[in-house]
């Protein structure tokens, strides 16, 4: 029996009702030699057995030398008779074994939604279950003996951003080369027409772990509705972010006009009108930021940056400076950064906004610029309320706070910075590092 | 000959139109508004502003289509401040040759900063 390294050769490793301990098939490296040995052994010792036993009785009890001949011979022919049924009934059970562990898994491959492709040591397809058979939209007999160059031209195999997959990438024909088991998702076009997308796996079969591998068995499941209620739903967040800028934008230029002429007792009303919305704004764009990097689309503009001057306008913004004392220290020269100022610019008030939110009302926020090796430095440093109050403005991955944080790392990471937060005595710094532009200015 | 201190505003969404003319009819600038490119085309047929606000997302005549045939039409004659919702509106207005770019939801003070600088003094 070969070593089959594919989950999905057996049904998933539990014992089965018909006496075949499946996952013992599985996890055992040598199935075959361990059952030849143990026929070979139990025949070399029921035949010595045999032997002794029957040759002590035998002069024991008969002292005519042409009688014990003659039961020699007829002991000769009856150990032919019982080693012969011995040697039947041992090999039909492991035959029956064999052929039951077959039929189990004719039927997994068979019943199972997944679609099955077996391909054979000539990187051909030799079987498909009736699933491949259906997601493809193509015969058996017209995938059977299929090679990769000619499932490439059929079927169109590409990753999820549009780039095609070349036929030798694909993780069917790499498996043969590279072992393990691989797993990727594609798109793939039908012959009846439509995307499918799939996620697919493969993993090789071979005699013993150190063999070349046999054939390998690729499973494809079928992940085209799921993928697209995932970019339905980014659309819609993204889409739904764009439509409330407008409305953002009336009631912030309506509550700025209104700046103009109302009297002092009403000036603070219609600040936090604007206020929120700048808050309401940033929200927006960062479920922008977050749809967008959940679909793999999130764009960068790099430009030279300026931090010193971005730190100063946005330290600034009314929506911090209300309420605390917001001081700009720039730390030594300017650090100049190649980066998207608009995505900088958001994680900058992601990073203020939770320092105020987290501080006490009229305490000092300091923000910083500065020059950290080959890094150009931003931190926000406060002093953070006492645990049991910032215990009730705690933040979670969905709330204001959580949601900005999420939101800092992703766009941090995607300018190869990184990101840190670090408690030192009184005071929490919120820092992140950008890679620094040396010799372009802004 | 455009007319300096005269605005067109051109959007789809009427509170937008109201609210930006308020403050640019406050600070002393001359303002007219269409709801859509097509729209605009017709008010820079009557006269030629110093300055027109283009939304970028419109019905009948979007504000890109708008710019090309504006310049085609009349060049340089007046210019153009893309104000639109959209992400990197900047990098995505690179080839439609405007003078400018203000991010929604703007500044009352960006705004009339804009206007002032190109538009030239209010009438």
């Amino acid at each position: 029996m070969e070593n089959v390294d594919h989950p999905a050769a057996f049904a998933a490793g539990s014992a089965c009702r018909g006496g075949i301990d499946v996952g013992r098939l599985r996890d055992d490296p040598q199935p075959a030699h361990r059952m030849a040995l143990t026929v070979a052994g139990a025949f070399v010792c029921v035949g010595l057995a045999w032997v002794v036993l029957t040759d002590i009785v035998l002069y024991h009890a008969i002292h005519d030398r042409v009688l014990i001949a003659r039961l020699e011979t007829m002991k000769g022919w009856a150990f032919v008779g019982l080693a012969g049924s011995f040697l039947y009934v041992v090999t039909l059970r492991s035959a029956s074994r064999l052929a039951r562990v077959w039929r189990l898994t004719a039927a997994v491959v068979e019943s199972i939604a997944d679609g099955v492709l077996v391909l054979g040591r000539e990187r051909t397809i030799t079987h498909a279950n009736p699933a491949a058979v259906r997601m493809l939209g193509c015969g058996l007999d017209r995938l059977i003996g299929m090679d990769a160059e000619e499932f490439s031209r059929r079927f169109h195999v590409s990753y999820l951003d549009g780039s095609v997959v070349p036929p030798e990438a694909y993780i069917s024909q790499r498996v043969f080369d590279e072992g393990g088991r691989l797993h990727y998702k594609v798109k793939l076009q039908p012959l009846g027409g439509g995307d499918l997308v799939i996620s697919a796996t493969a993993a090789g079969v071979r005699s013993s772990p150190d063999e070349p591998t046999l054939c390998v068995v690729s499973v494809m499941h079928d992940i085209t509705d799921s993928e697209n209620l995932v970019r339905l739903r980014d659309q819609l967040f993204t889409g739904a972010a764009h439509c409330l800028k407008t409305p953002v934008a009336v009631i912030k230029a309506n509550a700025q006009a209104l700046l103009r002429t109302v009297g002092p007792r009403h000036r603070g009303v219609v600040s936090a009108l604007n206020r929120q919305c700048d808050r309401i704004d940033r929200l927006v764009q960062n479920l922008m930021v977050l749809a967008r990097a959940r679909s793999r689309s999130l764009e960068l503009h790099p430009e030279p940056v300026d931090l010193e001057q971005l730190v100063e306008r946005i330290a600034g913004e009314p929506l911090w400076s209300h309420r605390h004392e917001v001081v700009v220290d720039a730390l030594g020269r300017a650090p100049c950064v190649r980066a998207d100022e608009e995505r900088i610019a958001l994680i900058l008030r992601n990073v203020l906004y939770e320092a105020c939110r987290l501080s006490p009302a009229q305490s000092r926020v300091l923000v910083y610029t500065k020059l950290e090796g080959n890094w150009g430095e931003v931190g926000v440093r406060y002093r953070p309320l006492p645990w049991h109050e910032q215990a009730t403005a705690v933040y979670n991955e969905y709330d204001d706070v959580g949601i900005g944080r999420s939101v800092t790392d992703t766009i941090v990471k995607a300018h190869g910075g990184s990101s840190h937060t670090v408690v030192a005595g009184s005071h929490v710094t919120i820092y992140f590092q950008l890679p620094a532009q040396r010799g372009e200015q802004p | 000959v455009s007319a300096p201190g005269d605005v067109l505003i051109v959007d789809d969404d009427s509170d937008l139109l109201e609210v930006a003319e308020l403050l640019l009819r406050g600070a002393g600038y001359a303002t007219r508004t269409a709801h859509n490119g097509r729209e605009a085309l017709t008010a820079v047929a009557a006269g030629m502003p110093a300055l027109i606000l283009l939304d970028m997302l419109m019905p009948v005549m979007d504000g890109s289509q708008f710019a090309q045939e504006f310049r085609a039409k009349n060049g340089r004659a007046a210019f153009i401040v893309v104000v639109t919702a959209a992400e990197h509106a900047r990098a995505r207005c690179g080839a439609l040759e405007v003078d400018g770019v203000l991010a929604k939801p703007f500044d009352a003070r960006e705004l009339l900063q804009i206007v002032a600088r190109l538009a030239g003094p209010p009438t």
